[in-house]
């Protein structure tokens, strides 16, 4: 096809390969025809991933593949784009695994040269990686191997005589193979979801160090500009630019306390009296601890803040910590002390855990305390009575040794109620997933979310944000029913989380910010056609963009189908099924899960039974090859066909 | 970032006349970019003539004379000038002629600019010590607002 000798805009260009095994490094180009299918970031994760790690693939075997790629936008001065996605296949759910990520590590990738890093094989002792402009170097870590992720962080600059470096690393944690820990960018920003570090660290890797001197050229400069101003005053004038500014998204536990959905001592106690919630909400943090705000590369809302505890003993100085985390270490395990919160949370950071599966074990393993069914004996002597921060401290040290009682927990909180035999109602996960800090009992739609997300139970692949504001007429206006947007609402949900499904696949495979797409909803299929234009040369309309989006959900699925996952695991806890919210706004109400499935898998135009997507949604989204897998059905439709497809409506 | 893409016209933090310094273990994001000395020591460390003070005070380079030779770079005591890793010239702020983009482009405001003004001050020793020390800090304040303070 001659499209692939035209020139892309906006790409570094070329994917890296290495292979750890043989220490071969190979480079390959972007095409065009992969651009158009899959834009970059979670699409070339998942085209890839989908096509080589098959289920016989163990996670932890050499044979898995580490991906790091990131979108045509990061690296360009677009606001809120500087997103890259991480995907392997999880040692932590054994489907799908993948986590996206802010910070400069995007950008100084595409400068280095690469839009895509695919790490292969196993090395035989610890090493690092090191991609300077082009150049790829595997060197020695025996030295690094064993540090926390601030200390790995400082020894990379200084042996490297750089400060300019963008560091990926994991922590001990990930070292002892515990389930959920992360892989660490900018030091405070991890891709900590369904446990990658673990793949990293299976691959005896310590850390990816990038440095680049390249350059991104956009295809239209003058148009690229000019929507750049428009989306920069829409962000400016948003009524969220400044409580996003103030607060990131720490500002979520007040709004949630509002509206009755914490996960108060382990999704039991959903509201807080207000004196109590304030003291530990994101409004507190702003008042006494923050001192300054940071940014992602190119972004300009800086949501990220720098907080210092001036405490005699000892002070402390990080940034952060965003509502998951925050949640994470106070209500949810009944702390109501903000310092020994943060503290926690640094901990848990620096040790490369994943914040929101930890908060889980440990909640978990808190109300078996409290009923009863553990006790001192089991803890190793940690009293685990709600809110005991002392006890949490020392369990955060044991889950990321794999000491004592930590070891039960550190394989997550499925294989722990596995191992025990007991709390197997109360492990709160979606397909060995830990649950986030929001009930999904009081918002509807996110529980929808969780039991199909393709990597569970997780808000960030829909994020119905649009339910908080609880509007009957945007429902309306949008999908053609006003419940869908109120969030106790039940009909209408199917459409709506499919729709911000498909959006956040492809803001995800541009490598913007959901904060733009989602929660301030910006950016809509005429502008993103018009920005993918502009910045890579490729034409697409509106309906090509968002069958990109709904392109890689369905190969998710189909990913994940591949790995024995169907409708029957596209479920919640029965505590959100079954026991209704006892307090607050939220009170009476639990998951109608059936209902809203059922108008999922029809607005997906899937299979009700089998919740798979069907023959002819695959062959319309030029998925070929999966309809042979899936279906075992070879389709004559041939190259012919597939080139009509990616070619269709073109200009 | 849009440094680069004013002066080049392309995306790239190598090509930009302002870095900012980041570290994240204790949260600094400090820029660096060119002060315009009044005495500055790149215009003296150039050998080639090629940098030189414009009318209104600012450091200018002239690429036609430039000789690549990178003195200038090592001369400046901040670390301000950069060097072009495609054609070995140095990159020097210019101020975009006045209208500078990174300010224009700042969210936050943090770059800011003023014309640049001189207030003088006699003797501050006259004065006595404390004087003097709350001066010299009250100056750090001053010169962040484009004031200079001149002894006399």
């Amino acid at each position: 096809m001659s499209s692939t000798n035209r020139k892309l805009y906006g790409y570094a260009g070329r994917i890296l390969r290495i292979n750890l095994s043989t220490r071969r490094i190979k480079v390959e180009e972007v095409n065009e025809k992969l651009a158009r299918m899959y834009l970059g970031g979670r699409g070339f994760n998942i085209a890839k991933l989908y096509d080589e790690v098959d289920p016989s693939v163990d996670p932890l075997s050499p044979e898995n593949k580490l991906m790091i790629a990131t979108g045509p936008i990061p690296g360009t001065g677009f606001p809120l784009g500087a997103r890259l996605n991480v995907s392997a296949k999880s040692p932590q759910t054994g489907i799908l695994g993948d986590s996206n990520v802010g910070g400069h590590y995007a950008a100084e990738m595409k400068y280095a040269g690469f839009d895509q890093i695919i790490i292969e094989g196993r090395s035989s002792r610890p090493v690092y990686i090191y991609i300077c402009n082009g150049e790829v170097e595997i060197r020695d870590a025996e030295g690094i191997w064993g540090l926390t992720i601030s200390k790995t962080y400082d020894a990379l600059r200084r042996e490297l005589r750089d400060p300019g470096v963008q560091i990926a690393a994991i922590g001990p944690a990930a070292e002892n193979m515990v389930k959920f820990s992360g892989i660490f960018f900018n030091r405070v920003r991890p891709a900590a979801r369904t446990g990658l570090g673990v793949v990293m660290a299976s691959k005896n890797l310590k850390a990816i160090v990038v440095k680049g001197d390249g350059f991104i050229e956009v295809a239209k400069p003058v148009l690229f500009e000019k929507i750049v101003d428009e989306i920069e005053l829409e962000v400016y004038t948003h009524e969220q630019y400044w409580p996003r500014r103030i607060m990131g998204t720490s500002r979520i536990l007040l709004a949630a306390n509002k509206i009755g959905v914490l996960p108060g001592k382990h999704f039991t106690e959903p509201v807080l009296p207000l004196q109590y919630a304030f003291e530990i909400s994101g409004e507190k943090l702003a008042l006494k601890y923050n001192v300054k705000n940071r940014a992602c590369f190119s972004c300009i809302v800086p949501c990220s803040r720098v907080f210092v505890v001036k405490n005699r003993e000892n002070a402390f100085l990080s940034e952060g910590p965003e509502y998951e985390a925050l949640a994470g270490m106070t209500v949810r395990i009944g702390n109501n002390d903000l310092e020994k919160a943060l503290r926690a949370i640094e901990l848990i950071n620096d040790l490369g855990l994943d914040v929101i599966s930890t908060s889980e074990v440990i909640s978990w393993a808190m109300e078996l305390y409290s009923n009863g069914q553990l006790t001192r004996n089991d803890t190793d002597g940690l009293e685990l009575e709600w809110g005991n921060m002392n006890a949490v401290f020392e369990l955060i040290m044991k889950i990321a040794y794999r000491r004592g009682f930590g070891e039960l927990l550190a394989d997550g909180v499925v294989e722990a109620a596995e191992k025990i035999g007991k709390g197997r109602d109360i492990a709160f996960h979606v397909k060995k997933l830990e649950m986030i800090q929001a009930d999904p009992r009081g918002l509807k739609g996110y529980g929808l979310g969780f039991a199909v997300s393709s990597r569970g139970a997780d808000h960030l692949r829909s994020e119905p944000f649009i339910e908080l504001m609880d509007n009957a007429e945007l429902g309306a206006k949008m999908f053609g029913e006003p419940e869908s947007t109120l969030r106790l609402g039940v009909r209408g949900k199917g459409k709506l989380v499919a729709y911000y499904e498909n959006i956040c696949a492809l803001v995800d495979s541009l490598g913007v910010c959901k904060n733009l797409a989602e929660n301030m909803n910006i950016l809509n299929y005429e502008k993103i056609s018009k920005l993918i234009e502009s910045v890579t040369g490729l034409e697409l309309t509106p309906l090509e963009v968002e069958e990109i989006g709904e392109r890689v959900v369905n190969l998710e699925r189909a990913y994940n189908a591949r790995e024995g996952i169907n409708k029957t695991h596209d479920v919640l806890p029965t505590r959100f099924l079954k026991e209704p919210l006892k307090k607050g706004p939220s009170a009476g109400h639990v998951v109608e899960l059936e209902d809203m499935l059922k108008e999922y898998y029809k607005a997906r135009e899937w299979n009700p039974d089998t919740g798979l997507p069907t023959i002819e949604k695959l062959e319309k989204l030029g998925l070929y090859k999966v309809v042979k897998d899936l279906y075992g059905i070879v389709k004559s439709a041939s190259f012919f066909e597939i080139n009509k497809s990616s070619r269709s409506e073109r200009g | 970032m849009w440094c680069s893409f004013l002066h080049e016209g392309v995306f790239s933090s190598s090509l930009s006349r302002i870095r900012v310094i980041r570290d994240d273990l204790i949260g600094m994001d400090y820029p660096v970019v060119c002060k315009h000395c009044v005495d500055a020591p790149c215009i003296r460390a150039c050998k080639a003539n090629a940098l030189y003070k414009d009318t209104g005070g600012f450091t200018k380079l002239d690429k036609a004379k430039c000789i690549k030779c990178g003195e200038c770079v090592n001369a400046c005591p901040y670390g301000a000038v950069f060097q072009n890793p495609f054609d070995k010239t140095p990159l020097i702020c210019d101020l975009c002629d006045g209208k500078p983009i990174c300010v224009s482009k700042c969210p936050t405001n943090a770059l800011s600019i003023h014309p640049a003004t001189e207030i003088p001050v006699k003797n501050p020793a006259q004065l006595g010590k404390r004087y003097s020390v709350a001066l010299s800090e009250y100056r750090v304040l001053l010169e962040r607002w484009g004031i200079r303070v001149k002894y006399e």
